[in-house]
């Protein structure tokens, strides 16, 4: 295809975009989430900080998950209940205008058209980020710190998510007849995955490796400053099936059948693909305060374990010490050791009423030894892993632990800006636009 | 030009079309007319590639048409729709324009007969059924295919506007370029048809210039609503 008329294709797109209402209820919306989110994030870190609260809390605090995640996390609230909508109506609204047939009659592939209507809607993604970048701004005008890693790693995740949602709306809009059927699946999907979620907390096996890739288990690592190269590279080729699925159902000349098969064809592909994508075990540690990570002397020990480790858990799904466990060793165990086999072993959800003997324990095996502990503290996991293996356990005393930033700031100006500067700028643009070039949204 | 052989089109286990052939010829205006429901826009549909056939073969020059092919042979203009309802009229019309890089003479040669001028700046979610046909004929007469599709071109212009559009498609055929139209009035198709073809209930009834036609009916002089009575 000429790149003049793939030029042409993305204006009509981009023009599409700003005739679109769901774009613009995008762009307001978000400007109220993001300011509520942003002014009680920062309202509960001064008081975390000594604004009354206990002189202790301080230590330790950091931005990232006291001010970013929150704020941001409007977002993740964006990705699925609104952002869908807007991809939803890119493809609805030809398919129900008849636009469609003309569209498959123009110079260049579907394939073309498709990637044409993905990067308008990654524009359109990131224009919606600046709410987010404005309260990113305005926390570093309060004195509030930012660690560039962590925030850059938490940007890509959202990012992440828009594509993923992008690729949802326009295959479910490829695949139903209207925009409110589309709506309908993608909402489905999205609570699936959230069912899966609860499903597979602590589970193990195969169904938390799958539910550890549905859009909020993935955001999450991300949010804790967690760089899984899986996680980018499974996201990214779901959004793009999800993609092809839309170009796949598009073809209207193609037959029911031709298209089920190739649907077939593609799922099987893609589960190939996405399994050995999630098979890729290289992380990074992108946290300030290194919260995904062991010390460093903890990590050189652990390079000495080269026997595999089963730990066999004896706690319920929700048991808060199961939920210690998970966050403060497990899930750095994985990334420090390569042969780490866990199994959860509790056979109620709660734990409350369990009568099993051995509830509470949590078993590890190394080597043919054996070793029963009920703590869940870090340090004393790893005393008994050295103890299995014959590592000795390393002088932790020179550490330095993260300081943490505390801040007893007021959002000054922030209810100004996200309630009444950013609406009037959205309502503005949007009738400016519609007066200049002509447009109605709808 | 084109050959179509054997065009069958089944929906479940309705039969639309049943082993249809007919020939366009190239620089001719070919009328396919039939009543309502009687496949033209299947036909056409069928042919651009819209949907998907039963069997049935397409031959362009000789050769067998490919899906590449096709989009570069034809281009199809359907009724009734409402492409890119928010955008303006000059929007869309310039988007085609520019598309595939015609001369901006094409557009203004068109703006006259078809009265583009005053509905340039109106959205076409705004737009009459008259108007709006007016439009999607401009789209289509801006592409650059050598053999032009279009379904019920007529439908929704008055009598001045038919004449004009008539006397526009006439002239497209001097450009070397052939238009295959489905038409339900068949007074229009006698006018503008070089050659027609006579579709009901699925089935090519015949195929032929206003004489030929009138041979195959027994009808010397017989208007095309009477040879269609006729052979129906």
């Amino acid at each position: 295809m000429r790149s003049h008329s793939f030029l042409r294709l993305l204006v009509k797109e981009f023009r599409e975009l700003l005739a679109s209402r769901a774009f613009w209820l995008l762009l307001l919306f978000v400007g109220f989430l993001v300011g509520h989110s942003f002014i009680t994030a920062v309202g509960l870190y001064a008081e975390m900080s000594g604004n009354g609260g206990p002189a202790a809390l301080p230590q330790g605090l950091s931005p990232l998950d006291g001010v970013l995640v929150p704020t941001w996390g409007a977002y993740d609230l964006a990705a699925t209940l609104l952002f869908p909508f807007v991809a939803i109506r890119m493809v609805s609204s030809e398919k129900e205008s008849g636009a469609l047939k003309l569209l498959l009659q123009l110079p260049g592939t579907l394939g073309s058209k498709l990637a044409a209507k993905g990067l308008v809607l990654l524009f359109a993604w990131l224009v919606a980020w600046l709410p987010g970048i404005v309260a990113v701004v305005l926390w570093h005008s309060y004195g509030g710190h930012t660690y560039a890693p962590e925030t850059v790693n938490l940007l890509l995740g959202h990012l992440l998510r828009g594509l993923l949602s992008a690729g949802l709306g326009v295959a479910a809009a490829a695949l139903a007849d209207g925009a409110a059927s589309a709506a309908i699946i993608t909402l489905a999907f999205t609570v699936g995955t959230w069912a899966l979620d609860f499903v597979a907390a602590g589970r193990g096996g195969f169904v938390q490796q799958l539910a550890s890739y549905t859009p909020t288990a993935a955001l999450r690592s991300f949010e804790q400053g967690l760089l899984r190269f899986s996680v980018v590279i499974v996201i990214v080729l779901v959004s793009c099936a999800a993609f092809v699925l839309a170009g796949i159902w598009l073809n209207i000349g193609r037959t029911i059948k031709f298209r089920l098969a190739a649907t077939l064809v593609l799922v099987i592909v893609t589960a190939g693909v996405v399994w050995v994508g999630a098979n890729v075990r290289a992380s990074r540690d992108l946290s300030e305060n290194r919260r995904n990570s062991f010390s460093a002397v903890d990590e050189a020990a652990l390079r000495g374990v080269n026997q595999p480790l089963k730990i066999t858990i004896f706690l319920s799904p929700e048991d808060p010490r199961l939920t210690d466990f998970e966050q403060n060793v497990l899930r750095k165990l994985r990334r420090s050791l390569d042969k780490l086999d866990v199994e959860y072993a509790a056979s109620s959800r709660t734990g409350l009423f369990d009568s099993e003997e051995h509830y509470g324990e949590i078993l590890y095996e190394l080597g043919g030894q054996k070793i029963v502990e009920r703590s869940t503290i870090e340090e004393v996991v790893l005393d008994q892993i050295y103890t299995l293996s014959g590592v000795t356990s390393p002088d932790r005393s020179g550490e330095e632990g993260f300081p943490g930033y505390p801040l007893a700031a007021q959002p000054k100006h922030a209810a100004a800006i996200f309630y009444l500067f950013w609406p009037l700028v959205v309502i503005i643009t949007w009738w400016l636009l519609r007066a200049t070039k002509g447009t109605k949204s709808t | 030009m084109l050959t179509v052989e054997g065009l069958t089109k089944k929906f479940g286990s309705r039969s639309v079309l049943a082993d249809v052939s007919f020939t366009v010829g190239a620089g001719e205006v070919l009328g396919l007319i039939g009543p309502n429901g009687a496949g033209k826009t299947t036909v056409l549909e069928c042919l651009a590639g819209l949907l998907p056939t039963n069997s049935g073969t397409f031959k362009y020059h000789g050769n067998p048409l490919s899906a590449r092919g096709r989009k570069e042979t034809l281009f199809y203009v359907p009724d009734g729709i409402l492409p890119w309802a928010q955008q303006t009229v000059k929007w869309l019309l310039t988007f085609f324009e520019r598309l595939y890089s015609q001369a901006p003479e094409k557009l203004a040669a068109l703006a006259g007969p078809l009265r583009l001028e005053e509905i340039a700046r109106s959205r076409v979610a705004t737009l009459s059924k008259g108007e709006r046909k007016r439009v999607l004929l401009a789209v289509g007469l801006l592409t650059s295919q050598p053999l032009l599709l279009l379904d019920e071109p007529f439908d929704g212009l008055d009598l001045r506007q038919t004449r004009d559009v008539m006397t526009l498609l006439r002239s497209e055929t001097t450009t070397g370029r052939t238009l295959f139209v489905s038409i339900h009035q068949l007074n229009d198709a006698a006018k503008v048809c070089d050659r027609l073809v006579l579709l009901n209930a699925g089935k090519r009834v015949a195929e032929g210039t206003l004489a030929e036609l009138q041979a195959q009916a027994n009808l010397k002089d017989g208007g095309l609503e009477e040879i269609f009575l006729a052979l129906t």
